[in-house]
């Protein structure tokens, strides 16, 4: 009974309500570092992640729950099963990684096609600025063909992970527009 | 602004999943992936719920996991239990949880860390067991010992769905290793993991020697941990072998406290230990220890029916070995009237066993006690009574004894209804003890019998049936009209089994010279066409042609039919000597109930059909022989009550298959052979030589040309 009281509490006043945030991307692209330097600000040493890392963290007096889905080719098949009830993508390209950047353009484009993700917001992290020979924002927003997404609410930034710098920017971004259009 | 408030209206209505049309999977699957913790810990107990009363509900696997990351551990618990029952219907989506695996392998509860290494090492998906190696390591070295049992007994986990990887990580030598734990929960764990490895491959670890190597520390051990550690350990202890009295004498000192544990396996496993170390030692029957293990045995009486019925079968073993043990305890083995029947059949078993037969009033106690058990109503329970007294009586053996039981033994047939088949079958063990002398007690049974109408009506058993045809045989005098009675016998041949139609052989053919020669003939014709008992229609053929050689035989048939069997000295079965060692090294486990060795029980016996495949004739033979041999030991433990073939009887029998299969294999007797017996040889070399014609084509192996070459 107080497990019913408290959920229908929760409910109306939208407390403890998290918003699904998923991050994609190829493997390598630095998925799992972002989620952490959202999550405790700092770098991690990170390994592979076969399977998921998921963390929930406050910003802007919002609960979000960040799942960070490993970019191996045999687990991409399985990002279909974390589409439902998500409010965001966020896809991080590897800038660097030109020869796949064309790879990461179909997985983003068949990965935006999904019906339940029809709503989501995407945020797109040109990652590894701090790397000699990483593309432009535009660059990548060109490869990746963003400017053909109808209906859709996007943004590209331009981030380096390790140093920081970009992250904080685009999530700010995200935020605006998921609370604009989905509460 | 409406359209968040109708928004909100629609979450504030929609509160527990409720079971809409599209069915109750669909709300399931909704709750799972609300965006409210709580509602998606509601849809996973729901989920587990389902799970349990034995639903299908595995379509939700790729929902369900994406809750195992939370922090909350019973949400944790909760998934984890879901992914073991469901892991080898979706391994390839396993992999999703590969992470959390890993990441909770390092988590800082303890209980997360365990559930996390457990789970990995016991699903059984290979994709899994690649990722394996990191957390399996870290958790051997945890500083948490609840986490380095958990990780131990994973080692032997893996082991057993993937030998080989198990060796490649090296982590067998961890195991070991963990021998040396200051814990002794994780020492009992290990020693645990590390016979069920042996077990499944004895080359993998030298467990005897890691036994030996660490026999203090087990000592010491043993007073720290739980029941289920203690048996263990207690197991391993019972393996080693201590190296001189002084080592045995302070294993004893050490062990013998656990006799007064309240568990009853502790105890068991600790007579256990101490058997093997008792011999070193030399005690003798007065020593303190035995009247410890006695006290110890008795206290097991008072436990619940069950556990004393693995104990009675556990003291019957021991008391073959040490008889003297509980003699002073005989009252505590009364069967008490609550008792269930199988309690009550073991109790009477060990009763006449534990009787000692210079004692005349415990003797005569015990009579008075069975003749009570005797007038109960379950009829099992009379018929053991009643076979109990001839045993006891057989067992004390003076004659005034055993007329006193036969008094009594004739009273019960004669008040007690449908038991004549159990009176009888006494009644003929002790003749069968006392021999021909004792003409009172021979014309009392024979007159009794005597008095029966319709005996193959009155009699139902085939053993009952074979007692009276053997007494029949044995003091034709005393009966009228026994041509009538054999008749009656000889009309329903056919369906009698296999000892009544021998018992009717034996006893035709040592009447044959005062019976008519027609029933003779007609006897032999049934058993040598219409039976499909081997053993019958052997002895038929033996005697038919013993009866029809040339000549003057008058000796050999003389010997047929006058020679008496040898006086029985017991009716008690014994184990083997051979069967007795194994089965004590082996007490408290199943095979001590079952008073079979574990080898004959599970392993041999899977093994026995693909060994069979491939071998050579040569291997067959000795693979032959053994069986044999192993079946006279089985024998002597089911002669329960003797007939015609008493134990001697039963192992010259076993001894001339043996010579039997021994002249099947070897071909030389056949030139060493009498001229009388050719015939037969050769005959059987014919057979056989028809046998492997065939399989000549296939393969001409030596022993088919050996066999061509002969003739």
């Amino acid at each position: 009974m107080g497990n019913f009281f408290s959920s229908m509490f929760d409910r109306l006043w939208g407390v403890n309500k998290e918003l699904r945030i998923l991050i994609l991307g190829l493997d390598g692209a630095g998925k799992t570092t972002i989620l952490y330097r959202l999550q405790i600000g700092e770098v991690v040493t990170t390994k592979p992640t076969i399977g998921f890392n998921v963390e929930t963290l406050v910003y802007k007096n919002l609960k979000l729950n960040v799942w960070d889905l490993g970019g191996q080719t045999s687990i991409r098949p399985y990002w279909r099963c974390y589409y439902s009830n998500t409010a965001a993508v966020i896809f991080v390209v590897d800038s660097t990684d030109k020869d796949r950047m064309a790879t990461a353009s179909k997985e983003l484009h068949m990965m935006l096609q999904e019906e339940e993700l029809q709503d989501a917001a995407l945020l797109v992290f040109a990652n590894k600025q701090d790397q000699p020979g990483a593309l432009g924002a535009s660059e990548v927003s060109k490869q990746l063909s963003l400017v053909e997404l109808k209906d859709r609410s996007w943004s590209i930034v331009a981030s380096s992970a390790i140093k920081g710098e970009g992250v904080s920017e685009g999530l700010d971004w995200l935020i605006d527009v998921v609370r604009e259009e989905q509460l | 602004m409406e359209k968040k408030l109708k928004k909100l209206l629609q979450n504030a209505t929609r509160v527990a999943p409720k079971i809409s049309k599209k069915g109750e999977l669909f709300e399931l699957r909704n709750g799972l992936v609300s965006p409210y913790p709580q509602t998606r810990k509601d849809a996973i107990k729901k989920t587990i719920q389902q799970m349990t009363l034995g639903k299908d509900v595995s379509s939700l696997f790729p929902d369900i996991l994406k809750n195992i990351a939370a922090s909350d551990v019973e949400q944790k618990k909760l998934v984890y239990l879901y992914v073991m029952n469901y892991a080898e219907t979706h391994p390839e989506l396993c992999i999703l949880a590969v992470n959390t695996f890993v990441s909770d392998a390092q988590d800082t509860n303890p209980l997360v860390r365990c559930m996390a290494i457990r789970t990995m090492s016991m699903i059984r998906v290979d994709k899994i067991l690649e990722y394996v190696e990191i957390p399996l390591r870290k958790t051997l070295q945890d500083e948490n010992p609840y986490v380095r049992k958990t990780a131990v007994i994973c080692v032997a986990k893996l082991f057993a769905l993937n030998k080989e990887l198990c060796q490649e990580l090296g982590v067998l030598e961890d195991l070991i290793s963990a021998l040396e734990d200051s814990n002794p929960m994780v020492v009992a764990n290990t020693i645990a993991a590390l016979s069920d490895i042996y077990e499944s491959d004895p080359t993998v670890v030298q467990l005897p020697l890691l036994i030996q190597k660490h026999v203090s520390q087990f000592l010491l051990a043993l007073n720290e941990c739980t029941e289920w550690a203690r048996i263990v350990i207690l197991g391993a202890l019972a393996e080693y072998t201590a190296r001189d009295s002084i080592e045995a004498e302070e294993i004893i000192d050490r062990v013998t406290p656990h006799l007064q544990h309240v568990n009853a396996a502790v105890v068991l496993a600790s007579i256990k230990v101490l058997i093997k170390n008792l011999p070193l030692i030399q005690a003798n029957a007065e020593s303190p220890i035995f009247s410890k293990i006695s006290s110890a045995l008795v206290s097991l009486m008072s436990t619940p029916p069950e556990m004393q019925y693995v104990a009675l079968r556990n003291i019957r073993i021991i008391l073959q070995k040490y008889p003297q043990l509980l003699t002073r305890e005989l009252r505590i083995f009364y069967v008490k009237f609550n008792d269930p029947l199988y309690v009550k059949l073991e109790k009477i078993d060990i009763l006449v066993r534990l009787v000692d037969p210079s004692n005349l009033k415990q003797c005569t106690l015990l009579v008075a006690e069975l003749k009570e058990y005797a007038l109960e109503f379950e009829p099992e329970f009379v018929s053991r009574a009643i076979l109990a007294l001839s045993q006891l009586a057989v067992k004390y053996s003076e004659t005034k004894f055993v007329r006193k039981v036969l008094d009594i033994i004739v009273e019960l047939c004669k008040t007690r209804d449908s038991f004549q088949d159990d009176c009888l079958v006494a009644m003929c063990n002790l003749l069968r003890h006392t021999g021909s002398g004792e003409e009172d007690m021979v014309a009392q049974v024979c007159s009794l019998a005597q008095a029966w109408g319709s005996v193959d009506s009155l009699l139902q058993t085939d053993y009952a049936k074979c007692n009276y045809i053997w007494l029949l045989g044995q003091f034709p005098a005393r009966f009228n009209n026994i041509q009538q009675k054999i008749h009656n016998f000889l009309d329903s041949f056919t369906q009698e089994e296999s000892l009544t139609q021998i018992s009717l052989l034996i006893t035709v053919v040592r009447l044959h010279t005062s019976l008519p020669g027609s029933l003779l003939q007609e006897l032999l014709n049934l058993a040598t066409t219409s039976t499909n008992e081997v053993d019958v229609r052997d002895m038929a053929i033996m005697y038919w042609r013993c009866l029809s050689l040339e000549g003057s035989n008058d000796d050999l048939i003389n010997q047929l039919c006058n020679s008496s069997l040898p006086e029985i000295a017991t009716t008690l079965d014994t184990f083997s000597p051979e069967l007795l060692e194994t089965l004590l090294r082996e007490l408290s486990l199943l095979s001590s109930v079952y008073y079979k060795p574990v080898a004959t029980m599970t392993k041999f016996n899977a093994n026995r059909n693909d060994s069979l495949k491939g071998k050579h004739l040569d291997e067959l033979k000795f693979m032959a022989r053994d069986e044999i041999i192993k079946n006279m030991n089985e024998d002597h433990l089911l002669d329960f009550d003797d007939d015609s073939n008493s134990a001697i009887n039963a192992s010259a029998a076993n001894g001339s298959t043996l010579n039997d299969l021994n002249d099947l294999f070897d071909f030389t007797p056949a030139q060493q052979a009498s001229p009388e017996q050719r015939p037969v040889e050769e005959s059987m070399h014919k057979l056989s030589l028809h046998k492997n014609e065939p399989s000549q084509e296939h393969s001409k192996s030596s022993n088919t040309q050996d066999l061509l070459d002969l003739f």
